[in-house]
């Protein structure tokens, strides 16, 4: 481990920008926010801003993209397909760690074994990514639950851990470690492993306070999911409540379904577009003739829940679909974000009443 | 930076959203946690609002029709060719249609041009007479024309009451404010006859049979006075007129209320007590299609009034309106009753404070609305619009007719390709511009991208076209603008870009005495007693036409929905949206109409069968949709133009949009 003084940060932000489009959490004055965006001003990084709103997913799986160009050529019945570049280095500086763990699902699902999706590959193909441990957990957070913070374990190049004055930075590659080399870090001695590690234990107790209902009932409701226990009437009165929006797979940091759409552009050139959809509208899994596996709304939020609970489903990632992040909570207009989804289970398990 | 903050376009929510921009195009959209509102939710059609931003289809030339098409001209050539047409057509003979999507400013200066300019007041957005109604009804009752509460405070609140409508898909996330203020504790009823999921998530749903909520909301206010339910303090201390009121409710007999509505005496009883006994109450209820009519708004703004609940912390009556800049529009004078700041027409002070204040002379004449333009004979001869798709529908032929259509667009439609001059506008993200949503928030949109290289924003071309009249006008921005209507509209008086810059956005009024805006009205700083509104027939309409009945059993009504909303014109341009849409396109090619399972059961008519929906003049081929939402006795057709309202419903649209009140007695038949 080494350390990086407060100081020297902007040194090594200036180092990447050189090499890469710099992205990191930023904060918006006006409206609080904090946003995960593309920094032209490289001062406005702000790695002490809370989690952000936004989940880095945008950059490598944009909310809408055009993927490749053709033009149909009706006198010669030619196709010709333009591909667009999309390859460009990228630095995410200040990753949460919930949302490399994000990345890393949408790894397991882009970057499969049998098949492998060039687009998202392209973007992925020079990052550099920098965690930052949080120190302290932010109220919807239950990534103590889902096995994905509060620190980073693997994925990064560079995982920083702020002291309260310096921040302890540790290598996860190579190129995080010749950039350590380049900016002649100090090396810290071998008490940095010990203060590291209080530090996380210190975030994870502080986690007790609120996140008791969450922590304790995940993995009894991935083994409800699992098993398929639950009573219709809990996904009904879940699905009574959804408004149909699609806001919880947008900000999921895992949600990795898109849509195809060629538009056809006055130029009498097309573009194809991918947009990402969502499985709680009901256009989703329609079929022609009408056919609707998942028509009922509940059958939908219920498919949601699968996917980021069943074990089944995490056979794919190698782990929980949900990293604890807490956004699809905020988003959510019916309230029945992922920690109120875990209660009703509990509550139908203890048979508590509900209200 | 990427993500640049703005509102959302699409309903009177306003919510606050983060567009992303890359290379001059709108690449994204997200939701913004810290708005007051809307606390970082977007509805469906909110989370795709960059897809239709991104459409092709924009005008971005003025186009001049010559022989059948259209050629690109000058905006030289283009200004000319309005001033010299419009120089022979006398003011009353010109009709405006604003739209409610474009900002304070540039409605401000439609209607500046259209009543100093080309002095006629025939100017009005289109068939939105519920809000016209509604602001009557709230400034006749408590001098405000707008909601009287907060949504601030709404999770505060111990009753909240929903009324008509489908809130959950006209203005999504202030269904979620009610939901979530439900789950905190509060009690949540909702009148209407179709089974919503709002009233699914009530704890008492009221289902009147159509056209009876007037009827239902008389009813809870007997109720109130029988069982001493009223608060007498508040009564004398706030209202000017309860004695009157008092008496008039005495011809409300509660036995004929529930013959009319079909609602048992317990239900209302229990609601009305509910209301009575809960410390602060709101009432929602939507205003556009599917609104309320004014006797309906009139029996609720009472109803809440005797029950002490107007002008009071965390109560309120709360008009919700379904598209983005309606209540903005009104404030600006879009009307043909209201000059800007709700001044009414009538008043020939007010004519003359305007006169000066626009250094122009001004007709009185009372204008009309643009559908009454386009009703009545062949009153008009020409008629300016703005972003516009609807009228058409009824109108078409009528306006083919028009001498002169002069056509302010951001994208082609039906509309503009029957215009004879064309202008191309900016869309909502290529300028600066304020909206003032439902709960009178004024917020301020900045430039996010550059419109297409020939594309000027509508202020600037009307400003334009003012000065190639003779009329000195010098707006050089937005903001310019503004500071005339802070001069002008009371409301706005304090507001100011300067001010609107730092903060997401400001409640009016905003004046002197709340240069922070002002979170709802209060019976104590009001400074004048609120009124009851005499109804100009009670108990009229209670009973039914038994002879329609007979041979018409059944009640029709129109409604919304999610991906339909706003005539397809909006929607149709997305992409997931549109999927949705096309979705049940596909399986209702020809439309539908909703019945209820027992009468489906009892006629014998299975899903999707064809049926014939006849009413007295006309009638149409469906497909039968079968439903648990509609109560028996009653059919629903939703509101999608074109594609799907048939020829029959054309005819009808202008009467069934105009309230939620309204139905169309109709009889069911099997087709062969």
């Amino acid at each position: 481990m080494y350390w990086l003084k407060k100081e020297q940060l902007e040194l090594l932000v200036k180092k990447l920008a050189e090499e890469y489009k710099i992205f990191g959490p930023r904060h918006d004055r006006v409206s609080d926010e904090v946003i995960f965006d593309h920094l032209t001003d490289l001062s406005e990084l702000d790695l002490q801003a809370a989690i952000p709103y936004n989940p880095p997913k945008f950059i490598l799986f944009p909310h809408f993209e055009e993927i490749l160009k053709y033009r149909y050529e009706p006198e010669t019945k030619e196709v010709r397909i333009e591909q667009i570049n999309l390859l460009e280095p990228k630095a995410l500086i200040g990753l949460r760690s919930c949302d490399l763990t994000g990345l890393l699902c949408l790894d397991r699902f882009f970057l499969g074994q049998e098949y492998v999706d060039e687009f998202y590959l392209a973007h992925r193909k020079k990052l550099f990514i920098i965690s930052n441990t949080c120190i302290r957990p932010f109220p919807q957070c239950f990534c103590v639950c889902t096995d994905s913070g509060p620190a980073a374990k693997d994925g990064f190049d560079l995982d920083l851990t702020f002291t309260g004055r310096d921040y302890l930075v540790e290598a996860g590659s190579k190129k995080g470690q010749v950039l350590i080399d380049e900016l002649g870090l100090a090396e810290a001695g071998p008490e940095a492993s010990a203060l590291k590690k209080k530090i996380i234990d210190n975030s994870v107790s502080s986690f007790d306070s609120f996140a008791l209902e969450n922590k304790a009932w995940i993995s009894r409701a991935t083994n409800r999911l699992t098993t398929g226990f639950i009573k219709p009437e809990v996904w009904e009165y879940i699905g009574n409540q959804c408004f149909e929006c699609g806001a919880c797979s947008f900000v999921c940091p895992t949600c990795s379904c898109f849509n195809i759409e060629d538009a056809n552009l006055e130029s009498s050139e097309t573009d194809r577009l991918r947009t990402w959809d969502s499985c709680s509208f009901e256009g989703y899994t329609k079929m022609a003739g009408d056919n609707n596996p998942r028509k009922p709304v509940e059958d939908r939020r219920n498919k949601r829940f699968f996917c980021k609970l069943s074990y089944s489903q995490s056979k794919k990632y190698l782990r929980p679909g949900c990293v604890g992040c807490g956004r699809c909570a905020r988003v959510c207009p019916g309230d029945i974000g992922l920690p109120n989804v875990v209660t009703y289970i509990r509550r139908e398990i203890t048979g508590e009443s509900g209200e | 930076m990427s993500y640049y903050r703005g509102i959302c376009n699409f309903c009177g929510t306003g919510c606050g959203h983060l567009l992303r921009v890359e290379g001059n195009r709108v690449r994204g959209v997200y939701p913004l946690s810290g708005h007051p509102l809307s606390h970082g939710r977007l509805c469906v059609r909110g989370w795709h609002i960059h897809e239709l931003l991104q459409t092709e289809d924009r005008i971005t030339q003025p186009l001049i029709k010559d022989g059948g098409h259209f050629r690109q001209v000058s905006y030289g050539e283009a200004l000319n060719f309005v001033t010299e047409r419009i120089r022979g057509i006398p003011g009353h003979e010109v009709a405006f249609l604003g739209s409610p999507r474009s900002s304070n400013e540039e409605n401000y200066l439609l209607g500046k041009f259209a009543r100093g300019v080309i002095k006629t007041n025939n100017l009005s957005l289109s068939s939105d007479a519920g809000q016209e109604e509604s602001a009557r009804v709230l400034l006749e009752g408590c001098g405000w024309p707008a909601m009287t509460g907060t949504l601030a405070e709404l999770r505060q609140a111990d009753f909240i009451l929903v009324v008509g409508g489908d809130l959950t898909k006209q203005n999504p996330i202030i269904a979620s404010e009610i939901h979530h203020a439900h789950r905190a504790g509060s009690f949540l009823a909702t009148i209407s006859p179709r089974k919503t999921q709002m009233a699914r998530l009530s704890q008492l749903h009221l289902r009147p049979r159509p056209g009876t909520i007037f009827c239902l909301l008389q009813g809870l206010a007997r109720i109130l006075t029988d069982e001493n339910k009223i608060d007498a303090d508040y009564l004398s201390r706030f209202t000017a007129n309860s004695q009157s009121f008092l008496k008039e409710l005495k011809q409300v007999e509660i036995d004929q209320v529930v013959e009319a509505t079909g609602i048992e005496k317990e239900q209302i009883v229990s609601l009305a007590k509910r209301l009575a006994e809960s410390d602060s109450a709101c009432a929602f209820y939507p205003t556009g299609v599917q609104s309320l009519d004014s006797r309906t708004i009139a029996a609720l703004f009472n109803l809440f009034l005797l029950a002490g609940k107007i002008g009071r912390r965390g109560s309120g009556l709360n008009p919700v309106t379904g598209i983005s800049n309606l209540l903005g529009s009104y404030d600006m004078g879009l009307s043909p009753v209201f000059l800007p700041g709700y001044a009414p027409s009538g008043d020939e002070r007010e004519w003359e404070k305007l006169e000066n204040f626009w250094q122009t002379k001004l007709d009185r004449w009372p204008g009309k609305n643009v559908d009454a333009c386009l009703s009545e004979g062949e009153s008009i001869k020409a008629l300016f619009v703005v972003d516009h798709d609807e009228e058409i529908i009824r109108h078409v032929n009528r306006i083919k007719q028009l001498d002169l259509i002069v056509y302010f667009g951001a994208y082609g439609n039906p509309f503009a390709s029957l215009a004879h001059i064309i202008f191309p506008r900016t869309s909502y993200a290529e300028g600066d511009g304020t909206y003032t949503n439902s709960e009178r928030r004024v917020q301020l949109v900045k430039k996010k991208i550059d419109p297409p290289a020939d594309v000027r924003p509508l202020w600037e071309t009307l400003t334009s076209m003012a000065r190639a009249l003779g009329h000195d006008w010098n707006y050089r921005s937005t903001e310019d603008i503004m500071d005339e209507i802070s001069q002008l509209v009371p409301y706005y008086s304090g507001l100011t870009y300067e001010k609107l810059t730092t903060r997401l956005g400001l409640k009016w009024p905003c004046d002197d005495l709340h240069p922070e805006g002002t979170d709802c009205l209060l019976a104590e700083e009001a400074g004048h007693s609120f009124q009851f509104i005499q109804a100009d027939q009670p108990g009229e309409r209670l009973a039914f036409d038994q002879e329609i009945e007979k041979d018409f059993p059944f009640k029709l009504v129109v409604g919304r929905s999610n991906y339909f909303w706003h005539q397809n014109s909006v929607m149709k341009r997305t992409f997931i949206p549109k999927r949705e849409y096309n979705a049940l396109l596909l399986l209702y090619p020809k439309g539908f109409v909703e019945i209820s399972e027992e009468d489906a059961s009892r006629l014998g008519i299975r899903e999707k069968q064809p049926v014939r929906v006849v009413a007295e003049s006309a009638e149409v081929r469906l497909a039968a949709r079968i439903s648990r939402d509609i109560l028996p006795g009653m059919l629903y057709i939703p509101y999608f133009i074109d594609e799907m309202i048939p020829e029959f419903l054309h005819r009808q649209v202008a009467d069934l949009e105009k309230n939620e009140e309204f139905f169309l007695p109709v009889r069911l038949e099997k087709a062969v």
